[in-house]
């Protein structure tokens, strides 16, 4: 005779966090493996220029619109909360330096970090993903090419390059739109706020906010490409893949974010 | 002789897909794989291509390049026709920078020829119709002058007259290259045109081999289901 035990809750519960936890130890498997893969192709140089330039333009560019609208209106909404209340209590030559502080050390990098994997990394991964769920990537690896090499080099290497381009814009961007939003709110002058800008910035925060954005730019560009590699079961892993992505990647952006904090200013 | 399978198996997730297979082909000769959906035909074909791994027993091949023509084409819808075609030739490592620019014009252009279809090199995957894909994938496939040619459904969602063009290409492709060549398909038309020999696939066992003939024949109750395309038989649907 067999015995049937109705599953309770809690088994069910367990189950379910048994099923995330391993679902989350392989995606970080398969992002650290595809991170090898693609270390190891950087030797053999498997993209051309013209692939390199046309990934760049993708990152770069076609971002920057939204990066920007998200940067600078971040900058005047701080602006415009700060600005009047500090120049009331006699801090208005601290505005500048304020926002060029929040701008370069968190504000830019992490929005623009955002901004991106919205536009361009849920783009790499749903691309990666249709060409994985329709065979083009079993294609490149029956001709003898290495599908890891030939589809990250040229995107996770245009990531990397590009990320600190669009921060240091976004920034100056955000640096601007908080001394316009300071000058209209408060009406503090743009000679108070750009003195006291020139003053709270220092080189530590500039090479920190450079670096932070390269490894915002790898680590974006290569979780993008890893999920859409994991892609399987037609339209609906498309989807999943590109969530996949999007999700990984803001987790992941604001653990870098974290470890910078904590070695670079503590 | 250029492919032979001894004793394949493969399982996914613990359920066996392929079950003690073995078979041969020789060089200038076609087998056509056949089945039910999910009988394991386009397994076999992946385990010899090397885009799986298999559980045990051997896939023995005499050297030389293996290509393979995908059911749905495969064709990088990015790329125009001559990029796809060239792919293997400009990014393989072995062979990048290997040909010139012209050189590369000249062996896609008699690709192309081949294939039936000259002078679309600047054309993109998404401008041309199914069966002119499925052509242009026969001519990537055969860029690198293959051995062993695997065909993965080639006529699956096309119009009779045109899966007749793509069966007289798989033949014309056997004859110019000599390669040993797999045909996984469910039509009877692309058997009897194109199969020398054909294996029958159900629940991960061979349950015929022989020729075209012997199964038109349909000497055994699987063969006999499968040509007169009935549920009656010893093959049931899952």
């Amino acid at each position: 005779m067999k015995i049937y035990y109705k599953a309770t809750y809690t088994y069910k519960l367990l189950k379910g966090f048994m099923q995330t936890a391993e679902s989350l130890i392989s995606t970080l498997g398969s992002i650290v493996m595809f991170g090898i893969e693609f270390i190891k192709g950087l030797r053999d140089k498997p993209t051309t220029i013209k692939e390199l330039m046309y990934q760049c333009y993708r990152f770069g560019v076609t971002s920057l619109p939204i990066t920007l609208s998200i940067v600078g209106m971040t900058s005047v909404i701080v602006a415009m909360q700060v600005a009047g209340e500090m120049v009331k209590q006699g801090g208005g030559n601290y505005v500048g330096m304020l926002v060029a502080i929040l701008m370069v050390r968190e504000e830019a990098v992490i929005m623009a970090g955002f901004a991106i994997i919205s536009m361009i990394g849920s783009s790499l991964a749903s691309e990666i993903a249709t060409m994985k769920v329709t065979e083009q990537v079993d294609a490149i690896q029956v001709l003898k090419v290495n599908p890891v090499h030939y589809l990250f080099t040229p995107r996770v290497l245009a990531g990397t390059l590009m990320m600190p381009i669009v921060v240091i814009i976004s920034a100056l961007i955000g640096i601007l739109g908080g001394g316009v939003a300071s000058n209209l709110v408060s009406g503090l002058s743009y000679k108070a706020y750009f003195d006291s800008v020139w003053f709270g910035l220092n080189t530590h925060d500039l090479n920190v906010c450079i670096m932070k954005s390269f490894a915002f730019g790898f680590v974006i560009s290569l979780i993008s490409c890893s999920c859409g590699m994991d892609a399987k079961d037609g339209a609906k892993g498309v989807g999943l893949a590109t969530t996949k992505a999007v999700v990984w990647s803001f987790v992941a952006i604001v653990i870098v974010d974290l470890i910078f904090a904590a070695a670079c200013f503590y | 002789m250029s492919i032979e399978v001894k004793n394949l198996v493969k399982s996914f997730d613990k359920k066996v897909i392929l079950d003690n297979i073995s078979f041969k082909v020789d060089d200038g000769k076609i087998l056509s794989i056949v089945g039910f959906s999910g009988s394991g035909k386009s397994t076999v074909l992946k385990l010899i291509s090397g885009l799986i791994e298999k559980d045990s027993g051997e896939v023995i091949t005499t050297g030389g390049d293996i290509a393979m023509v995908f059911q749905y084409s495969a064709l990088f819808d990015s790329l125009n026709v001559f990029d796809n075609i060239s792919f293997a030739l400009q990014e393989r490592k072995d062979l990048r920078g290997k040909y010139t620019r012209k050189e590369l014009e000249k062996i896609v252009a008699e690709k192309l020829e081949l294939v039936g279809l000259s002078g679309i090199e600047d054309k993109f995957p998404s401008e041309l119709s199914g069966g002119m894909q499925k052509r242009v994938s026969f001519a990537r496939a055969i860029v690198t002058e293959p051995k062993i040619i695997l065909y993965d459904e080639p006529t699956a969602g096309l119009d009779p007259i045109s899966s007749t063009l793509i069966e007289d290409y798989i033949v014309r492709l056997k004859n110019e290259t000599n390669a040993a060549s797999i045909v996984v398909t469910h039509q009877m038309s692309t058997i009897r045109r194109t199969a020398d020999s054909v294996l029958m696939l159900y629940n991960g066992h061979a349950v015929f081999e022989g020729s075209p003939d012997e199964l038109c024949r349909e000497e055994t109750p699987y063969t006999r289901q499968f040509v007169e395309a009935t549920l009656d038989g010893p093959m049931k649907m899952n």
